[in-house]
């Protein structure tokens, strides 16, 4: 699975990539929001796992370019506390689950493996 | 005076001003410096915990040389300050196993000595410091230390404390709500609602009390836990707050009443309308707009047609929009007696329905 994750934490980046690498995926990685953008239009990724606050583009603006750009690509949201509205935006524009940081990677994985196995 | 001396003694003046510039370059060139170095290492430095933090949490294989390193830089205490930092940050970060293993490192490398300096310094923000890596460590004996800062004047290190208290002992934690007298800024009272997962069945008591407080913000922070956990037995006292001397307090309760609604609900709120500040009767229509119900259509008409203020024409239109009654709005904005403001007011909801 060719898997993008898009994220300005360094720390959240490192050990997502190194947890689904371990699980046999190909990660890209980009740390903001128009650079994942130009790496969707570029590239059939099979998964998309982004944050929602990240320079240039935002989460939001990454599920509004996949929907334009007509791809069909699961997006896993990871959000902060307080963002529950933009949550709901993120599921209008075709999000297909969220993660509330603080967030368990473990958990994330299978919520990556249950999106990937539908 | 001959002039001559007076010469020698204004060259002397210039040398002695102009040692003193070289001096004043050197210094602020010296400190630059230092300061580059300690923000390069900063740099650096992180790098290499983050790595070691992220290896821990894997539970990859450990790179011997990165491992090296890392035992060299911990003899350093400015490198093991930024190191209870950097952990403090991502255990926000993470949950579950992951934080279970950044709490490991805390005790592993021994910082806990570190966090306990910090809480007895005398400096606000170390103090913050202090109370804010004991808490996120789960350092249960800091409990009765970090209680007493709960009655700091300083707002860093009593915000600090009531958030500790919390992550400590969930909502027993917020017992100092009884007594508080500083007011509770809107990010606290977010976080502290944050980190409550559940209330036990003797907190109704307590939030009764905390709804009859003087101090504004417990009111409000009380009217959003009332919301968060759907507190339906609290609705009568909720709508008593309509009548609340302050704005902010009113604007939650028309919130809260929304969201433990009942069928009387928004007769109440067609009832109290006309006596709200506009702040108010603006909530009142957001909460329509979001209760969707036809029993508040001939009210919303009322509005929109009578209504002196434009905010509150817009809001009503927006919520007739939502009710599914574009064909009428359509129908009066195309009538020749309705003014050119009505109008543009109704295009502009329709529009935003388009939107």
């Amino acid at each position: 699975m060719l898997i993008l994750i898009a994220e300005d934490d360094e720390l959240i980046l490192r050990t997502v990539e190194h947890k689904l690498v371990k699980e046999g995926h190909e990660v890209v990685l980009t740390r903001n929001g128009q650079e994942a953008i130009e790496k969707i239009e570029a590239s059939d990724f099979d998964l998309v796992v982004t944050d929602i606050m990240m320079p240039f583009a935002s989460g939001i603006e990454i599920l509004s370019a996949i929907k334009r750009i007509g791809k069909k690509i699961p997006v896993i949201v990871l959000s902060s506390m307080g963002q529950e509205e933009v949550v709901v935006d993120a599921f209008d524009l075709g999000a297909s689950d969220f993660m509330v940081k603080p967030f368990s990677p473990n958990e994330l994985i299978l919520r990556i493996k249950r999106l990937t196995t539908k | 005076m001959p002039s001559h001396i007076f010469l020698h003694e204004l060259i002397l003046a210039i040398i002695v001003v102009l040692i003193l510039v070289l001096l004043l370059i050197i210094a602020v060139l010296g400190f630059s410096f230092y300061s580059y170095r300690i923000l390069h290492n900063r740099q650096s430095w992180r790098q290499i915990i983050e790595y070691k933090i992220m290896e821990t949490i894997v539970g990859s294989d450990t790179n011997r040389e990165r491992d090296q390193e890392f035992s060299k830089h911990l003899k350093e205490p400015s490198f093991r300050a930024l190191f209870l930092e950097v952990l403090v940050d991502s255990d926000r970060k993470f949950s579950g196993a992951a934080k279970e293993a950044i709490n490991g490192l805390f005790y592993d490398f021994k910082l806990e000595d570190q966090a306990w300096r910090k809480l007895r310094q005398s400096k606000a923000y170390l103090v913050a410091g202090g109370i804010q890596e004991l808490a996120a460590m789960n350092v249960e004996a800091a409990i009765p230390e970090i209680k007493a800062k709960l009655n700091d004047e300083r707002m860093a290190v009593y915000q600090e404390a009531q958030y500790a208290m919390v992550s400590f002992q969930g909502y027993e934690g917020l017992g100092f709500l009884e007594h508080v007298d500083k007011p509770l800024s809107d990010w606290q009272q977010l976080r502290l609602l944050y980190s409550i997962q559940y209330l036990p069945d003797f907190s109704d008591a307590q939030v009764y009390s905390w709804l009859k407080r003087t101090n504004d913000s417990v009111v409000i922070f009380t009217l959003r836990l009332i919301r968060k956990f759907r507190l339906l037995s609290f609705y009568a006292e909720v709508y008593e707050l309509l009548a609340h001397p302050a704005i902010p307090v009113r604007v939650q309760a028309i919130r809260s009443m929304q969201a433990i609604e009942n069928s009387a609900t928004i007769g109440q709120f067609i009832a109290c309308f006309d006596q709200q500040p506009i702040d108010v009767q603006l909530e009142i229509l957001k909460s329509m707009k979001i209760a969707r119900s036809r029993e508040s259509e001939n009210f919303l008409k009322e509005q929109l047609w009578n209504n002196a203020a434009v905010s509150i024409k817009i809001a009503a239109a927006e919520v007739l929009v939502i009710l599914g009654k574009t064909d009428y709005l359509r129908e009066i904005s195309q009538e020749t007696a309705t003014g050119d403001e009505l109008i543009q007011i109704i295009k502009h909801a329709l529009q935003e329905k388009k939107c």
